[in-house]
């Protein structure tokens, strides 16, 4: 039953003043006040003549441009009936016992965003996403599972024609709850998926990549050292703003052109994510990763499109070698503080190099600063996703549009739990 | 044709903290407004972030009919409770120089510790009225303080936090509290011995996740809760109840939910002495599944009322942890991030910081551990009691719960 068809349309500033000892912050709704709003914020700080000489603003880069991308595909465009069809369309894959309820929907999003500073910088550029999530509830006796199928996109009609793909994890979801077993708790040669591969990134070593966690900290710093070896030649880890998807960012909100940055090249760390201030305090290059949820928040150090670059296996070779281990296929949630984990959605034991029986698993968890190094192979598969709904979180700024994924990645030891 | 309106204001003023000084200030005034219409059993909806005339909402909501979203239900009305939790309001300069005064104490007295994020105050106000002579508003003001702590000696992005959210801040008792907190952190001790030991959580996320979504009647009815066909059944430990609870006291949200309906005390009961006695519904979930309707319709300003996550709180049933250790000594849990349920209700969690803890004070830092469980477990035979937080100074109702896990080094 249709619950809820809504099409909402918002405008919003954020204004930010800085006299070279704070920042003075305000977002507004009415874009009538801005001047207003910056003459308020202008009173609150302190008059500096020297403020240009300041090295974090001396750190902004000026750019002037416009990157309208979508004004012939705009998805704004795409009647609601049409999007509404096309949803309805895939319920109907959802015929199976074991699917007691779902909830089910189609998003989109457009973006028009525009950055100004009082350095010269005038840039505008659209973006945008769409996508189908399918939320299930499923039961089989005693056994019940949650788990969710989604598909992103840029444009509508890249959702189209995706019955197989639907269908294909549908099935997985139904078999899952009514094969799972409990996992025998213990540590374990893990594989994860593309999907599983870009949480495990994003949060084992991504969230350490942020430099804002760095600055004023000696012992990070040192922990953390560029040139330092963390893992194998074969890990290579990457952010690139200029993705398209979720992750998107062709200027971050303080109007930084949008690069490819090589965290991790070859086992040895290669770089930091930053915003003009990190950057300043750090001595070290611009990234573009300066980003807010909305025009309600500052923008802060924020991850883009993060992921572990192919490598030249099959990942069929990769499994063959596991004797006794866990496949991660789907994710529920993960996290990244001293111990990073990850709460797999359906996850597999790998016996004798095949994937098996589907496992319950609670958590699996590791150490950021052990795990990296565990790291022995990577496909040469490669995929890279974006959430339909949810997104990253950092303090109060949830959720954050990100991208993320990779190759299958074998990670020699983790607790299964 | 009926009409509805829900308005927000919320204004806020947050200081923002790097390296334990203030690096910015940052003032918030955003109006929401959404607009609901209901006509010939159809809602319509529409809303805007900022000051839109009613009229252009309205006709907006209108066309929205054209959606056909079916809603039959009864529209609250004939009621008017305004209530306002939060009298005693903090201006942004006095935040700000309250801000200085802990971050000043912070540099001076743990200069081996580094704090980050923020302090801030926030007024809000929700207003939910509809031509059925519904007239409800909530205003409220509370601070909210939430500092990242970094050990200075740690590699790690994040060590644990300073926590306060609540309307009557009080600046000795913070200190009271996070001195000990603060010192405990310089004080490192090993896990007790034993593989089974007592273990307290202050707002254990994931419990109260996998309990709010197991007791959605919706999922109840359609079978995938684990407490599903266990109506009347005792599930927990017979200590134990747990309410849909509303009370703005505890989450700063109305009391009131998105079809406008009060409870009685601001609550339900769904667990009451460990048995299953309800689960919790909005109007549609009550009438299709013939489920007692609890008033726990949630959804966005500008959406239609639906039934996703409602508060759930359990009942403090324990008044002395001391006694309940009888001379144990337990784990006190600050930082747990990453843990889950599995659907069957097996727990694993890693602790990344946590503590020892004598029922009364924190004696030290424990190393980084794990902990496992299974719901009916926990909150059974191995569920020691849920305690108000008196001496540990996080904010307004706060509550410690006490359960033996499985411990693993």
């Amino acid at each position: 039953m249709l619950q809820e068809q809504k099409v909402r349309s918002n405008k919003g500033a954020f204004i930010r003043v800085f006299d070279g000892n704070r920042w003075y912050y305000s977002s507004l709704t009415d874009l009538s006040r801005v001047q207003e709003c910056i003459d308020t914020l202008a009173r609150m700080a302190t008059p500096n003549p020297s403020i240009m000489e300041h090295p974090i603003v001396k750190a902004f880069e000026v750019n002037r441009d416009r990157i309208i991308q979508h004004e012939r595909d705009s998805i704004a465009d795409v009647p609601a009936a049409e999007k509404q069809a096309l949803l309805e369309e895939y319920l109907k894959l959802l015929d199976y016992p074991e699917i007691v309820h779902h909830t089910s929907y189609y998003v989109d999003n457009k973006t028009i965003k525009s950055i100004y500073s009082s350095k010269g910088t005038a840039v505008t550029f659209d973006k945008q996403t769409c996508g189908i999530r399918l939320n299930l509830e499923l039961a089989c006796g005693d056994n019940k599972n949650s788990d969710v199928v989604s598909k992103a996109a840029i444009r509508f009609d890249e959702l189209r024609g995706l019955e197989d793909y639907f269908k294909e994890r549908i099935e997985k979801s139904v078999a899952f709850v009514r094969e799972a077993v409990p996992v025998e708790l213990g540590i374990y040669t893990v594989l994860l998926s593309p999907e599983a591969t870009g949480v495990f990134t994003h949060e084992s070593f991504g969230h350490k990549s942020e430099s804002d966690f760095m600055v004023g900290d000696e012992t990070m710093k040192a922990e953390w050292a560029l040139g330092k070896t963390i893992g194998r030649d074969l890990l290579t880890i990457v952010d690139d703003g200029l993705e398209l998807g979720n992750g998107y960012v062709p200027y971050d909100d303080e109007g930084t052109r949008g690069k490819k940055t090589y965290i991790v090249k070859n086992g040895k760390l290669m770089g930091r994510l930053h915003s003009a201030a990190t950057s300043a305090a750090l001595g070290e290059p611009l990234t573009g990763n300066a980003r807010a949820i909305n025009f309600q928040f500052e923008p802060i150090v924020r991850m883009t499109t993060t992921y572990i670059e192919k490598g030249d296996r099959p990942v069929k070779d990769i499994i063959a070698e596991i004797d006794k281990g866990i496949y991660v296929e789907t994710v529920r949630h993960g996290s990244g503080m001293s111990t990073f984990t990850i709460a797999p959605s359906r996850a597999y034991k790998i016996e004798n190099g095949n994937i098996t029986t589907p496992v319950k698993v609670s958590v699996i968890t590791g150490n950021v600063f052990e795990t990296l190094a565990e790291v022995d192979a990577v496909s040469e598969e490669f995929e890279l996703m974006s959430f339909v709904g949810g997104g990253c979180g950092k303090m109060e700024q949830y959720p954050l549009p990100v991208g993320f994924g990779g190759p299958y990645t074998r990670v020699r030891k983790l607790t299964v739990q | 044709m009926e009409k509805e309106f829900i308005t927000i204001n919320e204004k806020e003023t947050a200081v923002k903290i790097q390296n334990t000084r203030v690096n910015a200030v940052r003032m918030k005034d955003i109006v929401k407004k959404g607009v609901r219409v209901y006509k010939d059993g159809k809602i319509g909806i529409s809303g805007a972030v900022g000051e839109v005339p009613d009229e252009v909402l309205i006709e907006n909501a209108v066309q929205n009919l054209n959606a056909g979203i079916s809603y039959p239900y009864e529209l609250s009305g004939n009621l008017k409770d305004h209530r306002d939790y939060g009298k005693n309001r903090m201006s942004g300069d006095q935040l700000l120089e309250c801000a200085e005064g802990i971050l000043e104490k912070l540099r001076t007295e743990y200069s081996d510790f580094d704090f980050s994020e923020s302090i801030l105050t926030r007024e809000i106000s929700w207003q939910m009225k509809n031509t059925r002579g519904l007239d409800l508003e909530y205003r409220d003001s509370y601070i909210t303080l939430g500092l990242i702590l970094k050990e200075r000696k740690s590699a790690n992005v994040i060590d644990g936090f300073l926590q306060y959210y609540g309307r009557n801040f009080d600046l000795d008792k913070f200190w009271a509290f996070n001195s000990e907190l603060l010192e405990a952190y310089r004080n490192e001790v090993s896990l007790p011995e034993g593989d089974t030991l007592p273990v307290f959580t202050f707002e254990f996320h994931e419990l109260l996740r996998f309990l709010s979504r197991s007791l959605n009647g919706e999922i109840y009815a359609t079978g995938g809760s684990i407490f599903s066909n266990k109506m009347g059944e005792k599930l927990f430990n017979e200590k134990i109840t747990i309410e849909q609870n509303m009370s703005p006291i505890y989450r700063a949200e109305p009391f009131f939910d998105m079809e406008g309906v009060v409870l009685e005390n601001d609550r339900y009961t769904l667990i009451e002495k460990g048995r299953l006695v309800n689960v919790y519904t909005d109007k549609r979930t009550a009438a299709i599944y013939n489920l007692p309707h609890t008033g726990a319709a949630s959804g966005d300003y500008d959406g239609m009322p639906s039934l996703t996550r409602a508060p759930v709180r359990f009942a403090v049933d324990s008044d002395d942890i001391k006694a309940a250790l009888g001379g144990k000594m337990a784990i006190l849990v600050a930082v747990s991030s990453g843990g889950d349920f599995t659907a069957d209700g097996s727990f694993a969690a890693p602790v990344q910081v946590g503590f020892l803890f004598d029922g009364e004070h924190i004696i030290g830092k424990l190393p980084q551990f794990s902990i496992r469980s299974h719901l009916y477990k926990m909150l059974g035979e191995d569920y020691i009691g849920t305690f108000e937080s008196k001496h540990f100074y996080l904010g307004d109702g706060t509550l410690l719960q006490g359960y033996y896990m499985t411990v693993a080094r």
